[in-house]
């Protein structure tokens, strides 16, 4: 049998490339995961998320807000200017003034396009595996560029030199001076398999209005919810892909 | 003639004493020995790893565990900053005895918190 020229060259072609992938024949590396009994991880597959009912939110209720401040030791300055928020109560009023106020909860999106992530020069913003947008304070240089990028407003940055609180949480670190933070999703407690401390406060206070889940699990109540009810994110247009979603806006 | 000579002589003299005194002033921090420090010993143990490897390797050990556990989400509890005061129960009588002879400041302690 004689072969021609090409066939010869796509022969040695495809064998080369065999021998290049066929070792390892990982395209793709599977991600890691630990599987230690005491450790808590980020697992990859999950997407967390947000379903906000702003029907069941009312003006006079913070529990949210406290809860937050008391679980992540974030300091109260009485600065306007310069305080720190994870979680801000917002008003939104109709300006024909068809519509009554409603009430509800902005905090950080935890985008799946997050552009906070994309403008951060250390890359200290990240996005984990389980969805989470996070801040690397080790590497964050407070340039504060991704507090410019985040419609939500939802990033701020630690002006002053805080001391922990006396009763402070020691799972979460006390703020350095100069570096940027902002809502984690309570990223330690749902490493442990417990929700934020938002969404419990509001449970505690017989509210019930923040719900929390994995958007990828379809049992969970959040993904059968957001099927079921009608729902916004907010700047939905921005194309940001927000995991907190609103309903009754 | 014989004077100006015996003044350089007495200057060369002054002079050399002059140096042997400046080298010793000098040579004083390696000729004596400052006390190594005396960290508190653990109240249990063991470590989470062998103790002589963590005294030489504890802050690469501790900056590997920090990307982990901050990027990756992979969060050991036996391994992680606050599980340290299980054993060493007080900073001021471990961490900071031998970051102070070392005259070392790391700034793990700016943000995070060791338990009493």
């Amino acid at each position: 049998m004689t072969m021609d020229r090409r066939t010869v060259l796509g022969l040695g072609g495809a064998i080369a490339a065999g021998v290049a992938l066929a070792p390892g024949l990982h395209l793709f590396a599977a991600p890691a995961n630990s599987t230690s009994p005491d450790s808590g991880s980020a697992q990859p597959g999950k997407r967390w998320g947000m379903l906000i009912d702003t029907t069941r939110c009312s003006s006079d209720c913070t529990a949210c807000l406290s809860a937050c401040r008391t679980e992540n030791n974030v300091p109260l300055y009485g600065d306007p200017d310069r305080d720190i928020h994870w979680i801000r109560k917002v008003e939104l009023r109709d300006q024909n003034r068809r519509q009554l106020p409603v009430n509800l909860p902005v905090l950080c999106n935890h985008c799946e396009n997050p552009p906070c992530v994309h403008v951060c020069p250390t890359a200290a913003s990240f996005v984990r595996h389980d969805g989470l947008v996070l801040i690397d304070k080790h590497r964050c240089i407070g340039c504060r560029y991704c507090i410019i990028a985040c419609p939500y407003k939802a990033r701020s940055l630690v002006f002053y030199k805080t001391k922990p609180p006396r009763d402070a949480n020691p799972n979460v670190p006390i703020r350095a001076a100069g570096v940027v933070e902002k809502c984690t999703f309570c990223a330690h407690r749902l490493d442990e398999g417990k929700m934020p401390a938002c969404v419990e406060a509001c449970a505690k206070a017989d509210k019930n209005a923040m719900i929390f889940g994995d958007l990828n699990d379809p049992n969970s109540e959040i993904h059968q919810r957001l099927l079921k009810e009608k729902t916004q994110t907010i700047r939905a247009d921005l194309g940001l892909k927000p995991h907190v979603h609103y309903k009754g806006i | 003639m014989k004077s100006p000579t015996s003044l350089a002589g007495r200057l060369s003299r002054t002079s050399f004493l002059i140096l042997v005194l400046f080298v010793a002033w000098i040579a004083t921090p390696f000729s004596v020995q400052a006390d190594p420090p005396q960290p508190e010993k653990a109240v249990r143990g063991p470590c989470v790893r062998d103790a002589e490897w963590m005294r030489r390797n504890h802050m690469d050990f501790l900056k590997h565990k920090r990307e982990e556990t901050v990027r990756e989400g992979i969060a050991v509890k036996s391994e992680s900053f606050l599980s340290c005061a299980g054993c060493h129960t007080s900073r001021e009588r471990f961490c900071d005895r031998c970051h102070a002879y070392a005259a070392v400041s790391p700034n793990c302690f700016e943000c995070h918190q060791y338990p009493k």
